[in-house]
């Protein structure tokens, strides 16, 4: 089952020169796939994630997840695509340092509101485990080491059970260790992990 | 919506810049407090104004004047009908001040549902007899029930018993001055002189002090029954009609009514006292715009901060749209934050002014004119606490509005990429 899929995506930037970073990108991703986007740095890997996550919509070509198009739909409703089914794993974490790293994996599931927030709790209680980090749920983000933050920011990708996770230069996922978590992912929750490496 | 998470997203962002979140907040506080506090006071002035004169004074008050008459019997004539006729130095007949039909007048305007109340009155003009000295001296018949309802007589009265003067036979309540004048105290007896030189005994039964010296050197008060037999008059005898009524707005008009309806002159109180009117209304104006002033400072403030907390929290505002709040999440998660500190603010406020309030009413506050006050008059009227609380409440919101809609603009992938 294709769960995304890119159509003949372009991207232009305008400023300060027009210069266009996507060139009819055209792919599908099957369930529990895997997949890597490697290039140079620069080459549009970051440009191209964002338009997948449905944060980018300045773009021309189709996006169509889990068999629905993503053009024209609403902000609010793109909102609801990427809460539900979408986890996204940024470069540089991006954690809330105002909550704790508990209520940093719960938010994403709280504003999804398919459990109570008891259950939403005990979900993220086991996904820290998952990742090894359950002791330091009640701590701070900015408590934590770089490695320990995006370990919280996969748990919290993982949070809603998404389709599809996207991670863009998920360094941790790239040590030795984790590298057994992201064939545990694949396996257990059939999503896929978009990645790069420069 | 999912008002929960955005009650608890907005309260962890107001804590984690909570300083600045109380200072925001002290504002609206001082605000609402500097408002309260005014408006009480302004508002407890002019109730105290207002009582001063305005519930002193009757709505429309009836008398009769001795006029002139309109038609001269020239006019009359069938011979000069189509002729100007001129009469020079015209006298009005030998008329007494008396409203005619007094009980049938009295008994018409108790039945008209717009009247609160009508107390009758009788004025004589005498001579306070001290010694060989005649004082000149105006006595008010008053119906004391009817006169304490409708006009607070017993708030002016300082010494002795008001009720005495209905109860005592032949009793007068002198001018506080006036006794001073006279040298008498409540006991006493003074003899006053009526216009035809009949000399009458009145036994003292009390002091006022209305607040204005001349006035109470002249004028006293009697029970009606006591002035018409100071006059000789019979118990008909009315020469005023003192009416209070539910309306005090309605008073021009139905001043103009009476006055055609029974042949008196009337006059109202808009026109007696004109400028107490206009002063009561600019003083409210200017505590009103006071205290707006200070709450739309206060508005600004909260501007301020909150596109500071906006710019500060970019990257958390990014984070939670990539993760799935939209831009109307995050809006009513501003405007929360906004209205949080609008309604802690602004209740603070109300109590803090309502302590203020207390504060000014312990306040001693001696002014010989006005015997019953004692301290800075304050008026706890719910009205100000009513429009203070809805105005903190709007104001905050439009100090919320417009930096929620920015950070509800903001693009994630801009704040992202940018790192
Ligand atoms: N906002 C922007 N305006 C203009 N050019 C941009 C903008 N964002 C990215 N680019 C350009 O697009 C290209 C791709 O960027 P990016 O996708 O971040 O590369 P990477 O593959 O390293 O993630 C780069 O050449 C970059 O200069
Ligand atoms: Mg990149």
């Amino acid at each position: 089952m294709k769960i995304l899929e890119a159509k003949n995506i372009n991207k232009s930037f305008h400023d300060p020169i027009t210069i266009q970073v996507l060139k009819e990108v055209t792919f599908s991703i099957e369930q529990g796939e895997f997949i890597s986007v490697i290039g140079k740095s620069g080459c549009g890997k970051s440009t191209l994630l964002y338009i997948l996550s449905t944060m980018d919509t300045d773009y021309e070509g189709d996006l169509i997840i889990d068999g629905v198009l993503m053009r024209n739909k609403k902000e609010a409703e793109l909102a609801r695509v990427r809460n539900e089914k979408i986890g996204f794993v940024f470069q540089f974490h991006y954690l809330l340092n105002e909550f704790s790293v508990l209520r940093n994996v719960m938010l994403p599931g709280i504003k999804l509101g398919k459990y109570s927030d008891q259950e939403v709790e005990h979900k993220a209680m086991e996904k820290l485990k998952i990742l090894g980090i359950e002791s330091e749920a009640k701590k701070k983000p900015n408590q934590l080491s770089g490695g320990q933050k995006q370990r919280v920011a996969i748990a919290r990708a993982l949070i809603n059970d998404p389709l599809i996770i996207m991670a863009d230069e998920p360094l941790v996922i790239l040590t030795k260790k984790t590298a057994n978590w992201s064939l545990t992912f694949s396996r257990s929750y059939l999503m896929s992990i978009i990645s790069r490496c420069s | 919506m999912n008002f929960k998470l955005i009650a608890s997203v907005s309260r962890s962002l107001l804590f984690a810049r909570w300083k600045q979140t109380l200072i925001a907040a002290i504002g609206v506080t001082f605000g609402i407090t500097m408002f309260i506090a005014l408006l009480s006071f302004m508002g407890g002035l002019n109730g105290l104004l207002d009582s001063l004169i305005i519930n002193r004074t009757p709505h429309i008050r009836l008398y009769k004047e001795v006029l002139p008459s309109d038609i001269q019997p020239v006019d009359l004539s069938a011979q000069y009908t189509n002729h100007y006729n001129f009469v020079n130095s015209i006298r009005p007949k030998n008329e007494r001040p008396e409203i005619q039909n007094s009980f049938a007048v009295i008994n018409a305007l108790e039945n008209d549902r717009r009247v609160l109340g009508v107390a009758p009155k009788v004025t004589a003009q005498v001579f306070y007899n001290v010694g060989l000295v005649n004082l000149t001296g105006l006595i008010n018949g008053i119906d004391v029930d009817a006169e304490n309802r409708l006009f607070a007589f017993s708030e002016y009265v300082t010494a002795g018993n008001f009720v005495d003067l209905k109860n005592i036979p032949n009793s007068i309540i002198l001018g506080k001055a006036g006794a001073e004048k006279m040298m008498v105290e409540i006991g006493d007896v003074i003899s006053v002189t009526n216009p035809r030189g009949d000399r009458i005994p009145l036994k003292v039964v009390g002091l006022f002090e209305s607040g204005i010296q001349e006035l109470d050197k002249v004028q006293s008060y009697a029970s009606i029954t006591t002035c018409q037999k100071i006059l000789g008059e019979s118990s008909g005898y009315i020469t005023d009609l003192q009416i209070k009524l539910h309306d005090m707005t309605l008073a021009p008009e139905m001043a103009k009514e009476y006055s055609e309806l029974f042949d008196t002159e009337a006059v109202d109180i808009q026109s007696a006292n004109a400028q107490f009117d206009t002063g009561s209304s600019v003083r409210t104006l200017i505590s009103y715009a006071v205290g707006v002033t200070l709450l739309i400072v206060a508005g600004f403030g909260i501007y301020n901060i909150l596109n500071m907390m906006i710019y500060e929290k970019m990257d958390s505002i990014a984070i939670l749209k990539a993760t799935g709040f939209s831009g109307k999440d995050v809006n009513r998660i501003f405007i929360f934050i906004a209205l949080t500190i609008g309604i802690f603010g602004g209740l603070l406020g109300l109590l803090f002014g309502f302590g203020a309030s207390v504060l000014i009413d312990q306040i001693p506050f001696d002014t010989p004119a006005l015997p019953h006050i004692t301290t800075y008059p304050v008026s706890y009227n719910p009205k100000f606490y009513i429009i203070g609380g809805i105005f903190s409440l709007v104001t905050t919101y439009f100090a919320g509005y417009f930096p929620s809609q920015k950070a509800s603009k903001i693009d994630p992938v801009i704040i992202i990429r940018g790192k």
